[in-house]
């Protein structure tokens, strides 16, 4: 059974009185437990929308979610997933332990367990000497590293990451992919969202390509590559991209 | 309910750090203190003067606070997207609403202590200690104050900062005034009118109801009764302004 399924996701925006944006176009995808699922596209493409869906921030036009076989405003359903939004911005008054306070008591989970948890993941992300800090005076790709252990904080089963490398250096971000194979192997079910095909490359066992609110393929890497006869994943997207714009052209003229 | 608090309780700190809640304070004080040069006056007309002042004063800058502690607390989390990370924990629409009415009134009863206490210093210093009119009086500011920022609160759901603050102070001055409103209604005679005047009578609260200074500065005793039912009128209020906040913020996209 799928963990994340999406049926017929659609998100149209209405801007003024006759103009409509779609965002999201009937969209069918499946993550399945235990793996490392790599949204990609260029900007605008539809990502970031996906993953707002899926959390019930913003609604669907049409479709359906579910999560661990509950709908996407679940309450129990949010108990098993952690969160990273692109450039996550916190409560800046707050130090990296008081953040991770904050959200783990939303969690109902005890204060004693929230301490030591804290203390593990601020040695995990590397903010440990950062501790005292208040997070208006940390980097952006410190913010990135506080946010990935806010996000862990619950032990989630699901770890939603939108753009989770943005702002880290070369070494931040071979830090966080080694992390989050670590994390694959432990258990973890990771959906994230990138534009970064090397990122995506490295640790995803399947992906899906995002283009204009379109879900244009999805699989495993080494499949997708046969079927559009890519020699890599930076060609799988170009040549995906390209035979969506042909037929579109196509289907204007 | 657990999760509201939690909520509350970050609204309430975050507050602390906004500079406005100290710039009104230190105004407000300063208001209370010069009431006390009324010192050419008689001396239970300086005390009368104190009191009318510093009640005056404690509901004004309260209800400034109420409505500018309530403004940031929703457009401020969408503003600095500190909802996005917020929503997708394990909390209902009605957590973070019910925790922002909370929060809001944590800090506008700090702010009402503050005030109070300077104000019946002041009493002190005059040899006249606060009787239980003082506190009533008080109480029944805090409780529309209350109101008046979960007004504002339910309002930012769905409106923009600039349309809620013009339409919170609207509704303060018309809140004020609307039993004069319902007294020259009584001398309307189109129907239409009529029955439109007495809707927005019944619509708009009527701050007056809170406003008993006027009384107990002259020395007049409230009934306990009065009280207990001008509270219920305000938390009947208040309950109305939260459900209509979480019935918008239930289908606000953030």
């Amino acid at each position: 059974m799928a963990l994340i399924e999406t049926r017929g996701l659609s998100k149209i925006y209405t801007l003024g009185k006759n103009r409509q944006v779609v965002a999201l176009n009937n969209v069918t995808i499946g993550i399945e437990e235990g793996e490392i699922f790599g949204i990609l596209g260029p900007n605008g493409s539809g990502k970031t929308t996906c993953l707002k869906l899926l959390l019930g921030i913003i609604f669907p036009t049409e479709g359906e979610i579910e999560i661990m076989g509950e709908n996407q405003y679940s309450v129990t359903a949010k108990k098993n997933i952690g969160f990273l939004p692109e450039n996550p911005y916190y409560y800046d008054y707050l130090t990296g332990p008081e953040i991770l306070m904050f959200y783990g008591k939303l969690f109902d989970i005890p204060v004693s367990v929230i301490s030591s948890r804290t203390e593990e993941l601020l040695h995990l992300v590397g903010l440990y000497d950062a501790r005292n800090l208040a997070l208006k005076h940390y980097s952006k790709g410190m913010l990135e590293r506080i946010g990935l252990a806010a996000s862990l904080i619950n032990d989630p089963k699901i770890l939603i990451l939108d753009e989770p490398t943005t702002g880290l250096d070369p070494i931040g971000c071979k830090e966080t992919r080694d992390l989050l194979i670590k994390l694959n192997q432990a258990g973890k079910t990771i959906l994230l969202s990138s534009h970064f095909l090397s990122e995506v490359e490295r640790v995803c066992t399947r992906i899906a390509i995002f283009h204009r609110g379109y879900l244009l393929s999805s699989g495993t890497l080494d499949g997708l590559m046969k079927d559009y006869q890519a020699e890599n994943l930076e060609d799988l997207f170009v040549k995906t991209i390209e035979k969506f714009d042909t037929q579109e052209k196509q289907e204007v003229a | 309910m657990k999760k509201a608090w939690i909520i509350a309780l970050n609204t309430f700190h975050e507050s602390l750090r906004k500079k406005t809640f100290y710039i009104l304070l230190v105004v407000a004080l300063v208001v209370i203190g010069a009431s006390r040069f009324f010192s050419f006056l008689a001396a239970e007309d300086e005390l009368k003067m104190i009191k009318d002042v510093s009640f005056s004063t404690i509901e004004f800058f309260g209800a400034l606070i109420a409505i500018f502690t309530a403004l940031a607390a929703v457009s401020g989390e969408i503003e600095k997207r500190t909802i996005y990370p917020l929503l997708s924990k394990p909390i209902t629409r009605s957590n973070f609403i019910i925790g922002k009415l909370m929060g809001q009134s944590l800090i506008i009863l700090l702010n009402v202590i503050l005030m109070s206490i300077f104000f019946i210093v002041l009493l002190f210093i005059k040899k006249s200690p606060p009787d239980i009119e003082t506190f009533k009086t008080i109480f029944l500011i805090f409780i529309e104050l209350v109101l008046i920022g979960s007004i504002t609160l339910a309002v930012a759901t769905f409106a923009t900062d600039a349309f809620n603050l013009i339409f919170s102070f609207f509704l303060y001055i018309v809140g004020h005034l609307i039993s004069y409103g319902k007294s020259l209604l009584e001398r309307v005679e189109n129907v239409v009118l009529k029955g439109l005047g007495e809707m927005l009578y019944t619509v708009i609260p009527n701050y007056e109801n809170f406003n008993i200074k006027d009384k107990v500065v002259v020395g007049v005793q409230v009934s306990w009764q009065y009280i207990g039912q001008t509270f219920i009128y305000g938390i009947i209020y208040i309950a109305i302004a939260v459900l209509i906040g979480i019935y918008f913020f239930n289908k606000r996209e953030v």
